[in-house]
């Protein structure tokens, strides 16, 4: 059940990290999830009994500060219909959007067009926009062809704060991350099963201004399914959460202004539950 | 209503395939690919469009419009003669595509659309756009149509949708926002409506679905009768209306087939109308409906047409008493010697089988062998789908129709 956090801003906790200077400093880390209108969601009692979509977000926004909008990896993203969402949105929240697949995983030859509209359909975002996540399949390798296409697509998404991950283990190098370093990209990191040609789990920092996490579960025979119900179905252990924040959102969040932190794992509200497991965590961990 | 007792927000998905039988066609021959198509019977007299390729269509060219002017209208066309039951077969593959992901599929008369109730099946397949996307993916990569897909929370809502990504794409309209996606949307995109409603409603200078849905009941009672009520319930996006198989929740079970070429072969349309009777009878069997009349309409390449029915007052659902009914209803049709272009069968005047057991049970053995021959059928068209058996009338001639509820 959907519980208010006594704090302001609910699902961020301000980390107190000790530079090299001596100085404290703070990174704001945002906890939220991929999407946050899910009906099994009010099945497994995240949202009270009857809640209707409409109510959801608002009702999210209750126990987070940041979501990320994946439905407009499925469709183009309209103006019209994300800026009723964001009118009607607590003004807290914060987005981050995923680009559409016609432009990662269906890619066809009016691209360029496609990113344009993409452009035009987030606008109403405004500065609630804290990034836009790139996300490519694991057959997305880098090949000479993709590697244009990937200059490409940064080139014509310039000005926008965006956010790459990667599937495909190939693109784990040092050349990359200059690159993306220099472009100002962010490098997603990625917490998933540790299958073969799966990019690997970097604390890599491409662009110091946000460090972007994904956490996809762990399970490795549901990841093969084309099922999502089966590849998300992953409950994190208090454990593992822990060994995260220990390997890999602290040490990222010394070095960045801010941070996302995202749980994919949707299947039976878990990753509602794992977020706010994970707030707790950050908080006892010198967050304030 | 109950406390603690919800109404679950409906997630519907439309299927459509533009220009279904060209995409058909295209998948046959690759080369027709960028080229535009008309499909229309080229045997026939006064042969009229059966469907055309989008080119065609920016050309001018329209459904039904006779084939020498459409060819004027698209000089580069290249024209063939329909295949309908290749076009059966599409629907077929499609229909196996769809029907893991829900119990409730209807689909419409060979046409390439399908309505996808797909509520309550996220635990089993996940959110609703994710299934409308793997399903599209999958039509892709095992048929090579790419059919428009469109979510929405009724068959209303999805259906407009999809008509505003033609040829491809797709649309999610989120549940609660449906007013506000139809505001603005032209009326003619309304479905339902006749061509006298929509004139009318043009007249009184309402171009919108927002400008209808702003006047109340009282408003619309006046200039639409009866009709009132539809527009006001369509022009807020409410529509209760049931995604049914066929025969299902309708008044009606509506078969039809149009010939690929104009025929006065009176055993190729008995072959067409005995699939059909089968069909009725497995989708009223399976809703424990029963038909009190049966109809067959015969339509002529002359325009004309005429219909016939055979009546039963307790009503009939067997395959046999079916079969009886139709042959009644054919003999009684068959008065015209001009060649035909498209037949149609339909079963209304439905009601509930009784729940009552008979007093006197089928005492006879070739009854006793029907209703376990019926049974039987039953079970193979479950597991194979209904056009997988039937009386050995059926097989005259390949069949291709799908069924239709009005």
């Amino acid at each position: 059940m959907v519980k208010c956090s006594d704090k302001q801003l609910p699902g961020r906790v301000d980390l107190v990290c000790g530079a090299a200077s001596g100085a404290d400093t703070i990174c704001p880390v945002y906890v939220g999830t991929c999407g946050y209108s899910y009906t099994e969601w009010v099945d497994c009692g995240f949202y009270p009994p009857g809640t209707r979509t409409t109510e959801m977000l608002d009702l999210y926004s209750r126990c987070f500060t940041l979501v990320e909008l994946n439905y407009t990896w499925y469709q183009m993203a309209r103006a019209d219909a994300i800026g009723r969402m964001v009118a009607k949105a607590p003004p807290h929240l914060l987005f981050s959007a995923k680009l559409t697949r016609t432009m990662t995983h269906e890619v066809g030859t009016d691209w360029q067009q496609q990113v344009a509209q993409f452009r035009l359909g987030i606008a109403p975002l405004g500065k609630r926009l804290v990034a836009v996540l790139v996300q490519f399949p694991p057959d997305f390798d880098r090949s000479v062809a993709h590697r244009k296409y990937l200059a490409s697509l940064l080139d014509a998404l310039q000005g926008l704060p965006v956010a790459v991950e990667f599937r495909h283990r190939s693109w784990a190098v040092d050349a990359v991350f200059t690159e993306l370093q220099r472009r100002r990209v962010i490098l997603v990191a990625v917490d998933e099963p540790a299958l073969a040609d799966l990019f690997p789990t970097l604390d890599v920092l491409t662009e110091p201004s946000l460090f972007y996490l994904r956490l996809h579960g762990r399970n490795s025979r549901g990841w093969q399914s084309s099922n999502m119900q089966k590849k998300f179905n992953y409950d994190y252990s208090g454990e593992e959460l822990h060994r995260l924040c220990e390997r890999y959102v602290l040490p990222m969040a010394r070095r960045a202004e801010r941070g996302i932190v995202v749980f994919n794992n949707h299947v039976r509200a878990m990753a509602p539950r794992n977020g706010k497991t994970l707030v707790q965590l950050l908080e006892e961990q010198g967050g304030g | 209503m109950g406390r603690g007792f919800h109404i679950p927000e409906r997630s519907v998905l439309h299927f459509n395939v533009a220009d279904f039988a060209v995409a058909v066609e295209r998948v046959k021959d690759t080369s027709l690919r960028q080229k535009p198509v008309i499909i229309a019977p080229l045997q026939a007299a006064r042969a009229v469009v059966y469907d055309m390729s989008e080119e065609a269509f920016s050309d001018g060219v329209r459904k039904g419009m006779v084939l020498k002017q459409a060819r004027r209208l698209c000089r580069g066309a290249v024209v063939l003669s329909p295949r309908p039951p290749l076009y059966q077969r599409a629907m077929e593959a499609f229909f196996r595509e769809v029907r893991h992901y829900s119990p409730l599929i209807e689909y419409g008369q060979g046409d390439g659309h399908f309505f996808v109730d797909v509520t309550g099946t996220h635990r089993l397949h996940g959110p609703a756009p994710d299934v409308g996307w793997r399903i599209r993916r999958e039509v892709v990569q095992g048929l090579g149509i790419n059919p428009i897909w469109a979510l929405g929370s009724s068959k209303l809502i999805s259906k407009v949708a999809s008509r505003l990504v033609k040829p491809v794409g797709e649309y999610i309209v989120s549940p609660g926002d449906e007013a506000n996606f139809l505001g603005p949307l032209p009326v003619e995109l309304l479905p339902g409506l006749s061509g006298r409603e929509l004139e009318k409603l043009l007249d009184f200078q309402l171009l919108t679905i927002g400008a209808v849905a702003r006047l109340d009941l009282r408003q619309l009672q006046v200039p639409f009768g009866s009709r009132a009520a539809f527009l006001h319930a369509a022009s807020r996006g409410v529509d209760d209306s049931r995604v049914n198989l066929p025969g299902s929740g309708s008044d009606a079970i509506v078969l039809e087939h149009d010939f690929a070429e104009d025929t006065n072969d009176r055993e190729e349309v008995r072959a067409v109308l005995a699939r059909f009777a089968g069909r009725a009878g497995d989708g009223l069997r399976g809703c424990r409906l029963v038909t009190r009349r049966l109809g067959v309409w015969l339509h002529y390449s002359d325009g004309g047409h005429v219909v016939r029915q055979a009546s039963r007052r307790t009503g009939a659902s067997g395959e046999f008493l079916l079969q009886k009914m139709m042959e009644t209803a054919l003999e009684r049709v068959w008065i015209r010697r001009t060649r035909i272009r498209s037949c149609r069968l339909v079963c209304d005047r439905l009601r509930r089988e009784s729940p009552q057991l008979l007093l006197f049970p089928e005492t006879k053995d070739r009854e006793k062998k029907e209703i376990r021959m019926v049974a039987a059928m039953d079970q193979v068209r479950s597991r194979y789908g209904s056009p997988s058996i039937g009386v050995g009338r059926c097989y005259r001639a390949p069949v291709a129709a799908a069924a239709g509820c009005q």
